[in-house]
């Protein structure tokens, strides 16, 4: 038994991740995307005691606010698709509020930025 | 008296009277003899017929004891290949997590952990080995991997939850005999209908309770699984039928082994059968902690400001948008954080730092008008103290 214990490969994870996700499939990709903004819904304040442990510590990552999912998953150990199976599935319950990404900043004008540019370098350059 | 002597009737008679208890004697001597003979033989017969009962148990031990050697290390090589490739596929589902393959490796686990199973299950039946070592388990974690390893996973609901672990040793043993349980109660009833899981705190310990919405068992079918589950059940692979019911005498096995008890003989609210596993204190532990690193660091993170996105617990506008909050300032070289600066400037430092913002004002002022033609952002970002360069 001892040497048989010896070349034991670690265990893969007692409870497999197609029972954390209760066998629900992949969300489509425009409804829940890597970047999709995700965060607890606020008038949430009895949780339910229903949800799997997984969704509770995917519930308390998103109440400090709003989270892409791509991040929500890093803090996880869980593999990303069923991550974004978890929360898509809070989301139908209304645990989560979702929220598209953030386009791609106006926040900056290139012109802008090179005018800047060019100013420092006329000054400091 | 003279005249019987001399009468030839009275020595005929005489005679015939002598040989015949001479013969009596005789007789009775051979029955004895016979009778001695079959009780011998009686005995020998008896004894021939413990001792072929004797060889007969025995060679059918022995036979048995075969089977079950060569079967329990040909499961072991099974469940040794259904272990890694649960380890391969683990590996593959983070690698590939975020594709649309994951659904696939979602599956092909699914039917590498029912096989694994199986071949779990016939092992234990040979004395076999029960799977790798195991960590303490929370009983709701140990409960979703026994519904993890049968077909219709889904149609399985927990609706309660408890705050203990499964001590280690305990874990596979426990998670195996619910999992045939669960098999049990999906097969047997139909399939629109959901098998609930109860998880109970009782004075013993704590009860996992079965419920299934099928058709119940025929008193036959109780009474056989009541025997396979107390310990008068017939050991061993024989006598399972065809197809084999390993089920029933799985759990009885592990119940002896590991100290549990299930029981069947009540029946459901839903006219199927209750199963309760009963776990004694011995087998339970504080719940474990759990593995995820997630919220205590998340929060740190956030309370030091440099997170993602700053905390946004304490400030938030009044329809529920988070506000924003002032990030602290960048700190490009490590080590000059506000913080290691002394509270009390020297007078030197003092003097230094006046004498720049002079410089910089000054400078400002004296480059103020012919900078008109440039932007307004380029003015008004113009430096303090760099302007001695």
């Amino acid at each position: 038994m001892t040497d048989r214990d010896a070349w034991e490969p670690e265990a893969a994870p007692l409870v497999r991740p197609y029972v954390i996700t209760k066998g629900r499939e992949l969300p489509d990709e425009e409804q829940l995307s890597l970047i999709t903004l995700v965060t607890a819904a606020p008038a949430d304040p009895r949780r339910p005691a229903r949800l799997s442990p997984e969704e509770q510590t995917l519930l308390d990552l998103c109440s400090a606010g709003y989270l892409s999912v791509a991040e929500v998953a890093g803090h996880t150990q869980l593999p990303l698709g069923v991550v974004r199976i978890l929360l898509s599935s809070l989301a139908e319950g209304g645990h989560l509020v979702t929220r598209p990404p953030v386009a791609p900043a106006a926040l900056a004008d290139r012109e802008i930025l090179q005018e800047v540019l060019n100013g420092l370098r006329a000054k400091f350059g | 008296m003279t005249e019987y002597i001399e009468n030839p009737l009275f020595w005929a008679l005489l005679v015939a009277f002598v040989a015949t208890s001479t013969m009596a004697v005789r007789q009775r001597r051979t029955v004895r003899l016979l009778r001695q003979e079959i009780q011998g033989l009686g005995e020998r017969y008896t004894e021939l017929e413990t001792g072929y009962e004797q060889s007969v148990r025995a060679a059918q031990e022995q036979a048995e004891e075969e089977t079950k050697t060569v079967l329990k290390s040909a499961m072991r090589t099974l469940q040794g290949l259904a272990a890694e490739q649960q380890l391969v596929l683990s590996r593959l589902q983070s690698k590939y997590g975020d594709s649309a393959m994951l659904q696939d490796l979602l599956e092909i686990d699914h039917t590498n952990s029912q096989f694994g199973r199986r071949a779990q299950s016939i092992a234990v039946l040979c004395d076999g080995w029960l799977g790798g070592r195991r960590d303490t388990a929370s009983v709701y974690d140990v409960v979703r991997s026994a519904q993890g390893r049968i077909r219709h996973f889904r149609r399985v609901e927990i609706l309660s939850q408890v705050d203990f672990g499964i001590t280690s040793r305990a874990v596979e043993p426990v998670a195996l005999a619910l999992a045939e349980l669960l098999d049990n109660a999906t097969s047997y009833s139909s399939p629109d209908t959901v098998v609930e899981i109860n998880i109970r705190t009782v004075p013993k310990g704590i009860c996992v309770v079965v419920d299934d919405a099928g058709v119940g068992m025929s008193d036959e079918e109780r009474t056989r699984a009541e025997k396979l589950l107390s310990s008068e059940r017939a050991s061993g692979v024989a006598g399972l039928g065809n197809p084999p019911q390993f089920g029933f005498a799985v759990i009885g096995l592990l119940c002896e082994r590991f100290g549990f008890e299930v029981s069947v003989d009540t029946s459901s609210p839903y006219g199927g059968v209750r199963a309760v596993v009963l776990l004694p204190h011995e087998l339970l532990t504080a719940m474990p902690e759990r593995k995820a690193p997630a919220p205590a660091t998340v929060r740190t993170a956030v309370d030091a400001g440099d997170g993602p996105e700053p905390a946004l617990s304490a400030a938030a506008t009044a329809d529920g948008l988070p506000r924003r909050r002032r990030k602290r300032p960048m700190a490009i070289v490590p080590g000059s954080a506000p913080a290691a600066r002394p509270a009390v400037r020297s007078g030197s430092e003092q003097a230094q730092i006046m004498g720049a913002f002079q410089r910089g004002t000054r400078t400002g002022r004296a480059t103020g008008p012919e900078g008109a033609d440039r932007t307004s952002s380029t003015r008004g970002a113009s430096s303090e103290g760099h302007e001695d360069s």
